[in-house]
């Protein structure tokens, strides 16, 4: 993915199209995004779970925490959709709330992690020297930090453990990384023309980095947000499985921490397993099919050419030829 | 789409043979129609120019003679000859054959095409023994000597492309396309983005190799000027159709069509009295939306309401290429009236 | 009485790897003066140096000696935002590619207003006025539709109108058009030729007007500056200097050019040479390995630029040799 490459110069935002669809004006970048298969379905799998997120207090039959024995450890069910814990909570109510903290928790450690990439990054290539300089030194401080030691350590120390502490405490260890990368493509954007121009308009910095660069590097930044974002839910799930989140919560991993502590699985039922599991894999997936989608519209050529037989004749017809009238092209 | 009155006269060249012969060729780019019922000849050993300006189909015209075209461009109407042999509709294989040993090509900055990683003379071998059989060392040896051909030491075989200025890379390319002594070399803008000292350097290296292997050339520039200099004959496209071809004299001095009057026009001289010039006001149109009847008449100074009957014909008919004088052939409303 | 004047401006890069030993000189010791109301053509080939000129003289690098004075105040080495905001407001850049010189995701009337805005040209209020008057000069019209579209919306002729509009918005004494009709096609390049000759005579704007070719050069200029390996080799008026070149190079460059008007040319001097002397360039003329007048002292000594004529000057021991004293 041209995302892991900071030196690949990725051609400009698309231009803003004023789109019609039907007879609904639709913001470019959305049209875009909606015609590209991979980011349509992704976009559609995620609005689903912000959806489920949104409803789940209206659809959740039980208080999550509610536990009762002898409703304990049962297969799903109609009354139980996706079965109990071994304590008799009811799993599908823990899988619909937990998806609020999943993706409150995705958005937050992301609008943190690449606005403070974004600020920086771009501000160090566009400035140069100096500034330049001292955020390299800090991005590669942050760089070598090992994450996940970093996560397991400060979970540890921390007193609380709440959303917004996880936030940015994940967002920290994410920024640095993305803040690379957008330096690299700020960087080659600088040395355009109409950087340079403004430059010569009297532009000061900050209007040129949010007025001119960032503007054109929307889709960089989106991606950026999309990658945050799912990294911290995964990471988040997987400190809560280890037992390092705040078990009184309702989320994905501490519904998968207790399945794992309590050896379901050994005993034949999957379903406190499953769920959350799927669930998170779902949102995840949504979310790298947008970000696939995303690349692809930002990048026309990493774009699969529909007429599938068309290339195929090309390429017979041409053999190396066109091969070599591909290159130069 | 604006019918054609009657048919075009076909071309005929002042040389003995005609090597190349596109007989209405017409290329469409998706829907878009990008070259529209072109007919030109090219005969053994001449220099034939392709002038106009960007998005006139030139380009095109010079891939669809090698058949490279890319989808969504595809041919869809008229015939490409060579010596006679229609190569629209062949197999892939005899393309395959046919290319580079008989037609070559110098692409637009064919010089940054140069694999960075390959020495030069390896993408030479590589280039030979893709169309001919013919062993390494053979290849090799051959590379050095076409090198020298082009003015370059053979000594340069061993390098990589960047070690090379941008002149000389050129050459390599210049090189490359007469590796297999074709009979006619396209060349697309090969000095564009060179400046003009190489730029004469190279023409005069071209016309040099000419005369000594009698290869024919389709020059093809936005830069009328230079085939003034260095063409045999020249045609003239604008909008995907061809508006005038003539030999390059008599162009330089008596050109008929009005494009290509303001054209030259548009040069301004660099010795001689000083004048100020005009240009051409307007831009190219937009081929998903051509004007109707002849395709320059939005910007031509002679379309007008003062003449309703040639007014008429030159906003509903598309002109028709039509010989004025021998080896002289306009497409213009205007020209048809006052006699050809 | 000049807009600009540059005197002794150098420029030199660092280059080759980690150690960075190895420098370019792009710019060495130029000199020359832009005076209102005149088009001063620089020309040269690419990597002659030219373009660093024009990008030094708008403030986007910085000299590595030399200065550049303007109203008679050193500017080149200001830091105060609110000085370098005076000079960007008299000393206005056009580049050469039009699509690339316009941020792709803004409005025409973005790009025309922000200059006004900067610096205070008119109240706020008058603004979108202004803008429109601007477009209308630069024969964009109507001014309202045109301010709406964006970049990719127009031809590039019609971009590099607007590119001109935003130099005018600040009314600036000197212009500096760095190949502004290179990548436009031919038809559409006399107008924006005319249009900067008309700017010069009705606004009195000092344009240095940079570009390879010659033919475009004497059509809109008054005097011209030849630059070869990053040095000026020959100046005067345009006229003067193409009719009757001192410098070797100027003579090649006038060969060169495809003339319609000489369809026989004669074979230039075709010898082979660097096409750029500038990377640590030794003692003596930089044009000495092409030159077909080279003498012993060449290789030795740099020639200074020597006034052989009145208003004509040229960096030659043949040609233009310096008096002796």
């Amino acid at each position: 993915m041209s995302q892991l490459d900071p030196t690949v110069e990725l051609p400009l935002a698309a231009p803003p199209r004023r789109a019609v669809r039907g007879r609904v004006r639709v913001p470019g970048w959305l049209a875009l995004l909606l015609r590209n298969r991979k980011s349509r379905l992704g976009l559609a799998m995620v609005l689903f779970m912000v959806v489920v997120a949104l409803i789940a207090p209206l659809i959740s039959v039980a208080h999550p925490n509610d536990f009762n024995l002898l409703a304990a450890r049962q297969a799903p069910s109609w009354h139980h959709l996706f079965g109990t814990t071994d304590q008799g909570s009811d799993i599908f109510s823990q899988v619909v709330l937990g998806a609020r903290r999943s993706l409150l928790l995705g958005v937050l450690a992301g609008v943190i992690a690449t606005g403070l990439a974004a600020i920086l990054g771009i501000t160090a290539a566009y400035s140069g020297g100096l500034v330049d300089e001292g955020v390299n030194v800090l991005t590669n401080v942050f760089l070598t930090i090992p994450p996940i030691p970093l996560l397991v350590v400060v979970s540890g120390y921390l007193k609380s453990r709440g959303l917004m502490t996880m936030a940015v405490v994940l967002a920290l260890v994410l920024w640095a990384f993305e803040a690379r990368i957008l330096r690299g493509q700020a960087l080659s954007l600088s040395k355009r023309d109409f950087i340079l121009a403004a430059k010569a308009s009297g532009e000061s910095t900050p209007r040129i980095v949010f007025g001119e660069l960032m503007p054109n590097m929307i889709s960089r930044i989106a991606a950026a947000f999309v990658l945050v974002f799912y990294i911290a839910l995964l990471t988040d799930a997987g400190l809560e499985f280890l037992g390092l989140g705040d078990m009184s919560k309702t989320s994905w991993g501490v519904t998968l921490y207790w399945a794992q502590t309590n050896s379901t699985v050994l005993q034949g039922e999957w379903w406190p397993f499953f769920f959350p599991g799927a669930a998170l894999a779902f949102t995840v997936l949504g979310l790298v099919l947008l970000l696939a989608g995303i690349d692809e519209v930002s990048n026309p050529r990493l774009r699969t050419e529909r007429p599938a037989r068309r290339r195929w004749m090309a390429a017979l017809v041409g053999g190396r030829w066109v091969a070599r009238a591909e290159a130069s092209a | 789409m604006t019918a054609l009155a009657e048919e075009p006269v076909v071309e005929r060249t002042a040389a003995e043979r005609t090597l190349l012969e596109l007989r209405g060729l017409a290329v469409d780019y998706g829907s878009v129609r990008a070259v529209d019922g072109v007919d030109l000849a090219i005969g053994e050993g001449e220099v034939l120019g392709l002038a106009g300006e960007s998005g006139c189909g030139k380009t095109t015209v010079a891939n669809a003679v090698l058949q490279i075209l890319r989808p969504p461009a595809r041919i869809v109407g008229g015939s490409v000859l060579y010596r006679g042999q229609d190569l629209v509709g062949k197999k892939p294989e005899e393309l395959r054959r046919f290319r580079w040993r008989n037609v070559s090509m110098v692409m637009q900055s064919a010089m940054n095409a140069l694999n960075p990683v390959m020495r030069v003379g390896d993408q030479f071998v590589d280039a030979m023994r893709a169309h001919e059989r013919i062993d390494r060392r053979r290849a090799a040896v051959r590379a050095g000597e076409l090198l020298e051909l082009v003015g370059i030491d053979r000594r340069r075989v061993r390098a990589y492309p960047h070690e090379l200025s941008g002149g000389m890379r050129q050459r390599v390319i210049i090189a490359m396309a007469l590796s297999l002594n074709p009979d006619l070399v396209i060349m697309d803008e090969p000095t564009t983005a060179l400046d003009v000292v190489v730029q004469r350097e190279i023409l005069q290296q071209v016309e040099a190799l000419r005369r000594d292997f009698g290869f024919a050339v389709l020059f093809i520039t936005h830069d009328l000027s230079l085939l003034l200099e260095f063409a045999d004959r020249i045609a003239i496209m604008y909008a995907g159709e061809l508006v005038e071809t003539a030999p390059a004299e008599r162009l330089a001095t008596g050109s008929r069509h009005p494009y290509t009057q303001r054209l030259l026009q548009s040069f301004p001289p660099l010795s001689g009295p000083l004048e100020r010039l005009t240009g051409i006001p307007g831009s190219p149109p937009d081929l998903r939306d051509p004007p109707s009847g002849c395709r320059f008449h939005p910007r031509c100074p002679h379309c007008g309401p003062e003449r309703p009957e040639l007014y008429a014909r030159q906003t509903t008919e598309r002109p028709v290429l039509r010989e004025v004088e021998r080896g002289h052939r306009v497409a213009c409303h205007l020209v048809e009236e006052k006699g050809a | 009485m000049s807009a600009l004047e540059v005197r002794d401006l150098s420029k030199r890069f660092p280059i080759g790897g980690a150690l960075r030993r190895s420098q370019v000189h792009a710019v060495e010791d130029v000199s020359f003066a832009l005076r209102p109301g005149t088009i001063t053509a620089l020309v040269g080939e690419s990597g002659s140096g030219k373009t660093t000129v024009a990008r030094l003289l708008a403030r986007l690098y910085d000299p590595t000696s030399g200065s550049v004075l303007f109203d008679g105040d050193d500017v080149s080495r200001v830091r105060r935002r609110r000085d370098v905001l005076r000079y960007r407001s008299q000393v206005q850049i056009i580049f050469q590619d039009p699509f690339g010189s316009l941020n792709p995701v803004k409005t025409i009337r973005h790009h025309v207003e922000r200059p006004l805005r900067i610096h205070r040209i008119v109240p706020p209020d008058r603004v979108e006025e202004r803008a429109h008057e601007l477009l209308r000069t630069v024969g964009l019209v109507p001014p309202e539709e045109i301010a709406t579209k964006y970049p990719h919306e127009l031809s590039g002729g019609q971009r590099q109108r607007v590119a001109i509009a935003r130099a005018l918005a600040v009314e600036p004494k000197v212009v500096l058009a760095d190949e502004p009709t290179s990548m436009l096609d031919v038809s559409i390049r006399i107008g924006i030729l005319n249009l900067m000759v008309r700017l010069k005579e009705e606004r009195g704007i000092a344009f240095l007007y940079v570009t390879h070719d010659l033919a475009s050069a004497r059509y809109v200029a008054d005097d011209i500056l030849v630059m070869y390996a990053g040095q000026i080799v020959e100046r005067g008026p345009i006229e003067e200097v193409l009719a009757e070149p001192l410098h070797p190079y100027t003579r090649l460059l006038l060969a060169a050019v495809p003339d319609p008007a000489k369809r026989d040319a004669e074979r230039i001097e075709a010898r082979k040479g660097l096409a750029s002397a500038a990377v640590d360039p030794p003692e003596g003329c930089r044009f000495v390995s092409r030159c077909p007048l080279a003498i012993d002292v060449c290789s030795r000594v740099t020639p200074a630029l020597v006034e052989a004529r009145p208003g004509q000057a040229a960096r030659c021991h043949v040609t233009a040799p310096a008096p002796s004293t």
